[in-house]
């Protein structure tokens, strides 16, 4: 990241860097937007209609979502369903494993607050925001495909907006 | 052996020992009245020719509020029959014996109960941690008094 980020503060001392530089934005933008491919990580009933959305009907690969079974290979991390005190350091440690930029999607209600589970359990997160930086939330219990898709492209709008300069 | 042999067998053979809870279920439900009876009770039921109870379905703790008792959810695979006994103690030194040496399987719900509800078993062997997270440090989570800065009650709903 180093090198890049050092590109928009050359070019944009040349004449006409600006919209080099808006170019590059862009293109970068697109590419992310473009192929966001999330991380499985189905721990409840959430993750049957992330499946759903993934098959043939609802089709998650036309936004060019693929499902990636390792961290490395992720942009986006779907956290579908409850996510239990027990599990919540292995997320985190899924989440570290991630290359930048990386995403989360806390999708449906126990991942947004708790949910169901919000009164009368010892064993719950009461939201993954405690735990790792959340881009999109998605309610329901469990969202239907089209709000996950609806949760997607939101997230994809947010991704093109991000410029070179911004990068950490 | 039906219902109404099973009780009548159990209830001659152990005179003193156990009585009979009505609860309207198939299955017979019988009070231990005395929990230092227990082990001699389970390996005396499982050594009878007429009952040989060899499976250990369940075992399950219940706080109620008052007191804690545990059910034991026995079956003879063999002679077709099932019924649950229970405990009943108080919450000072809760403790009761291991039943390991009747049947095996008792181990896991043993850890299970000392862990959720701090019951303590006596000649268990293997008293670790089995559900809870590794680092846990709050207490025993199914007792009825039981609380944790983040733990939210249901609101009385009327």
């Amino acid at each position: 990241m180093g090198l890049i980020k050092k590109i928009p503060v050359y070019l944009e001392r040349l004449p006409g860097g600006g919209i080099l530089t808006t170019s590059l934005d862009w293109v970068f933008d697109q590419s992310r937007a473009s192929s966001l491919w999330y991380l499985l990580f189905g721990t409840a009933c959430c993750a049957i209609e992330l499946m759903a959305t993934g098959a043939s009907r609802y089709d998650f690969d036309r936004l060019g979502m693929i499902f990636r079974a390792s961290p490395r290979q992720a942009d986006l991390i779907i956290a579908a369903g409850t996510i239990t005190k027990k599990m919540a350091p292995r997320l985190r440690l899924l989440y570290d494993q991630m290359a930048e930029p990386r995403y989360v999607i806390a999708m449906g209600g126990c991942t947004v607050g708790g949910g169901p589970f919000y009164y009368d359990s010892y064993a719950v997160e009461k939201g993954i925001d405690h735990i790792v930086p959340v881009d999109v939330y998605i309610p329901g219990c469990p969202p239907r495909p089209e709000s996950l898709l609806e949760g997607c492209i939101t997230l994809q709008k947010k991704v093109k907006k991000e410029k070179i300069k911004d990068w950490s | 052996m039906d219902r109404d042999e099973l009780i009548k067998h159990l209830l001659e053979k152990f005179p003193e020992k156990i009585e009979l809870l009505e609860t309207g279920r198939a299955e017979p439900f019988f009070l231990l009245k005395n929990k230092d009876d227990l082990v001699a009770f389970c390996e005396s039921i499982k050594t009878d020719e007429n009952l040989d109870i060899d499976y250990l379905c369940n075992i399950g703790a219940v706080d109620t509020g008052e007191r804690f008792e545990v059910v034991y959810d026995v079956a003879s695979v063999k002679k077709h029959i099932r019924f649950d006994f229970k405990l009943r103690f108080e919450y000072e030194g809760a403790e009761i014996d291991s039943v390991q040496k009747v049947w095996p399987a008792a181990n896991w719900y043993e850890r299970e109960m000392w862990e959720l509800y701090g019951i303590n078993i006596r000649d268990h062997g293997n008293l670790k941690r089995f559900l809870l997270p590794d680092d846990w440090d709050q207490g025993h989570p199914m007792r009825k008094n039981w609380d944790a800065p983040d733990f939210v009650r249901m609101p009385e709903v009327e």
